[in-house]
């Protein structure tokens, strides 16, 4: 109606205005909105879909003109433009929520023709909104979806969107039979992650995850996890409680920013790759680890086995370290171990690497019950469970570790002492055990005690002969009658000398068929392993091969005993400054 | 008489504001013929949880204005503790001065006849950001944005917000 009147068409003048600044649009006074939009899209920049155009207390819409709306020359419209999906998600600020909340409604507005009067359009079911598949309307929606295809990856980033701020329609979206069979699929839904170019990068960095995509039973776990709404919910709380904790250690809530940040985007991808890159798993597992390191950095308790190979105790510790992290870690925190504080020592994640991190683990280390907390989570231990259900996973941890990937002997030895880990831990006694200071204290008794033996007697431990274990066992099975949990303790450390030895055939033997009620048995085999290892480790390399730089260094010096030298080196790691001590002191 | 006059003033106020708009807000008449009804939207403000959303709604003034308030309601659900479920807006310079019915206020801090549309909605925008927890209208809302301000709270904001873009 308006629009035919070409004849006594005239210029008008309006002021449109943003928050930021202020524009003057020269226009016909009969022109649509839509008109308008196009102008003021040329002169601010901004694409049509995310213009919004205020007057008079009306948002305009699009088919309205502005006479029929009486804007005439010189009056001030506001505009509100709307934030984009995609620049929306990097941009960093205080605009994101808000920004985020905007996307949704022009994307919608996008698909339908310019002209629909949006307030007539049905509002769409909160569940379908976010995802386009209102309109797609159940499985046809999916050849729609068309995997890699640029609209899809703006739906999953609006989706993820949609999530992060509405928990409710993760659950809701869950119910959804729909999705059930979807997600009841996995290849499907490895596509569908695969498509994803994050994913895609994610994978070339981390071959790992392929392999976790390719393993179905996974993907059938996460997806259950997914699915079951209390357990998600739980997890959700018991996250957001550990993060209220961690709020409250000065420093720690800087730390938890950066990793907020980190966290928000991948929170799906995580969901796929629970345990190598989820941030969460890595602040546990590096978390966890810490204490040894911080403890190390502060009263270095020499540890007897990782002497066994002193040589390759750096790569092999770091590893363990990683390898147990979920494991054993609660031992970790009343074991000050001679393992080396390695702060890069878990690459698993570049994010521990961060300074940031580094410092939160810092934080973590001071603050004891933080850890246990931590520990207690029923995250953590469904964790330990799926760990210990699924060696394969574990074993994939393991090749994630770059240090590991250059030694597939490394690698296939921590693979059979993995289950072992993980049956132990998820005995609730021994977590129950490793958590008591007193239990600690013990183990840390025995240690000692092995220690003062080794130094003593050393010619007890590398009589033992190396497929026997037998022997031995008399003097090590006390402690560990003594301490139900030292085996949990011992594991680790079992699995140091194990790997820097990489002997014996025997150790790895029976670790694999422990069964998981069997916590007595299951340790008493590994302390035959570690006393094999033990033995073997020290059988391989005598004191005087391992020594032998510094036993020349001492015979330079005049220390010309050479059996006195051996065993103060022995009793001493080999430092030779402390072993010229105890020979002073001998003599 | 009066309420001739209380048509002119608005009238101007309507004119001064179409000429040259505040920011956050755009007013206009429900109905052309109706002076006394006004129409307006808030945009929700910056850097809080209503950022993004486009509030509906109206202002009923008096035939006694400026002298008695007008009335503020929601058309937009909005979830705030000085917002009553039903969309009424409840802050001390929209309270008549005569009969103080909460008894707490000052008299300053209720309606003046200075007050314009301009500085109702400004009023409501601050309050929007910074709600006033001493006499909530709203009093679930009040609960969720004293103990759970970035859980409950901000969630319910939130989907107001989404509302009151898809309802654009």
């Amino acid at each position: 109606m308006a629009e035919s009147e070409d004849s006594g068409s005239e210029l008008i003048k309006i002021v449109v205005k943003t928050p930021k600044d202020k524009e003057t649009i020269e226009i016909d006074a009969t022109a649509t909105i839509t008109e308008f939009k196009e102008a003021i899209s040329q002169k601010f920049g901004q694409p049509v879909e995310q213009l919004c155009l205020i007057f008079a207390g009306k948002i305009l819409k699009d088919h309205e003109t502005l006479e029929k709306i009486g804007i005439k020359d010189g009056l001030t419209v506001h505009l509100v433009i709307r934030q984009k999906v995609g620049s929306q998600q990097s941009g960093a600020g205080s605009s994101t929520p808000a920004a985020s909340s905007a996307s949704p409604a022009p994307a919608a507005a996008a698909g339908a023709a310019p002209g629909t009067p949006a307030a007539a359009a049905p509002q769409p079911a909160p569940a379908a909104a976010p995802f386009g598949l209102g309109g797609m309307g159940g499985l046809s929606g999916l050849g729609n979806m068309g995997m890699g295809s640029a609209n899809f990856m703006e739906m999953q980033q609006r989706m993820q969107q949609e999530l992060l701020r509405n928990p409710d329609m993760l659950t809701q979206m869950m119910e959804n039979p729909f999705v059930q069979s979807m997600m009841s699929n996995p290849d499907l839904l490895r596509n569908l992650i695969v498509s994803n170019p994050q994913m895609q990068q994610l994978m070339e960095r981390n071959p790992e995850i392929t392999h976790m995509l390719n393993n179905p039973e996974l993907m059938r776990q996460t997806m259950e996890l997914a699915r079951n709404p209390a357990m998600l919910q739980e997890m959700m709380r018991s996250q957001d409680r550990a993060l209220s904790n961690l709020e409250s250690i000065p420093g720690g809530y800087n730390a938890l920013r950066r990793m907020y940040t980190d966290i928000q985007e991948p929170m799906m991808n995580a969901a796929q790759e629970q345990f190598s890159n989820n941030p969460w798993a890595s602040l546990m597992g590096g978390g966890t680890s810490n204490p040894q390191q911080g403890q190390e950095n502060r009263e270095p308790l020499p540890n007897p086995w990782a002497a066994q190979g002193s040589s390759t105790t750096a790569a092999t510790t770091s590893t363990t370290t990683t390898a147990s992290t979920t494991a054993s870690s609660p031992a970790g925190q009343g074991l000050p171990g001679g393992l080396p504080g390695l702060p890069g020592g878990i690459p698993t994640s570049g994010m521990f690497n961060s300074p940031g991190m580094q410092s939160l683990m810092q934080q973590m280390v001071d603050n004891p019950q933080l850890m246990q907390n931590m520990l207690q989570a029923p995250y953590m231990q469904s964790m330990m469970q799926s760990m210990g259900q699924n060696p394969e996973m574990a074993s994939q941890i393991i090749g994630n570790n770059p240090l590991f990937q250059g030694n597939p002997q490394l690698q296939d030895q921590m693979r059979q002492q993995l289950p072992t880990f993980m049956q132990q831990m998820q005995n609730p006694e021994v977590q129950a055990a490793v958590t008591n200071p007193r239990v600690l204290q013990a183990i840390m008794q025995i240690q000692q005690g092995m220690q003062q033996l080794q130094a003593e007697a050393p010619v007890l431990l590398p009589g033992v002969p190396p497929a026997g274990g037998m022997p031995a066992s008399p003097a090590a099975s006390a402690p560990a009658a003594s301490a139900t949990t030292s085996s949990s303790t011992d594991s680790t450390t079992t699995t140091t000398s194990t790997t820097t030895t990489t002997a014996s055939a025997s150790t790895t033997s029976p670790s694999a068929a422990v069964p998981p009620g069997g916590p007595t048995e299951a340790q008493q085999q590994l302390l035959q392993q570690m006393l094999q290892t033990l033995a073997g480790g020290t059988a391989m390399q005598p004191p005087e091969v391992r020594f032998r730089s510094q036993l020349e260094q001492l015979e330079t010096m005049g220390f010309v005993n050479r059996a006195a030298n051996i065993q103060a080196l022995t009793a001493t790691n080999g430092d030779v400054n402390a072993a010229i001590d105890r020979l002073l002191q001998a003599q | 008489m009066s309420e001739a006059q209380a048509a002119l003033l608005l009238r101007k106020q309507l004119g001064d504001l179409s000429k040259s708009p505040v920011e956050g807000f755009s007013a206009g008449l429900i109905d052309d013929c109706d002076v006394f009804k006004w129409e307006v939207l808030i945009i929700g403000p910056a850097d809080t949880f209503f950022e993004g959303g486009f509030f509906k709604a109206h202002l009923y003034f008096p035939k006694e204005y400026p002298q008695k308030p007008p009335k503020m309601k929601f058309i937009s659900e909005i979830w705030h503790p000085n917002v009553e479920k039903n969309g009424e807006v409840c802050i001390s310079i929209l309270h008549e001065p005569g009969e103080d019915k909460y008894g707490y206020e000052s008299a300053s801090e209720r309606w003046l006849p200075i007050h314009t549309v301009e500085s109702i909605i400004m009023s409501v925008i601050s309050m929007l950001a910074d709600p006033n927890d001493e006499s909530p209208a709203n009093v679930d809302a009040a609960k969720d944005w004293r103990e759970d301000y970035n859980g409950e709270f901000k969630k319910k904001v939130r989907r107001c917000v989404r509302k009151s873009q898809e309802s654009v």
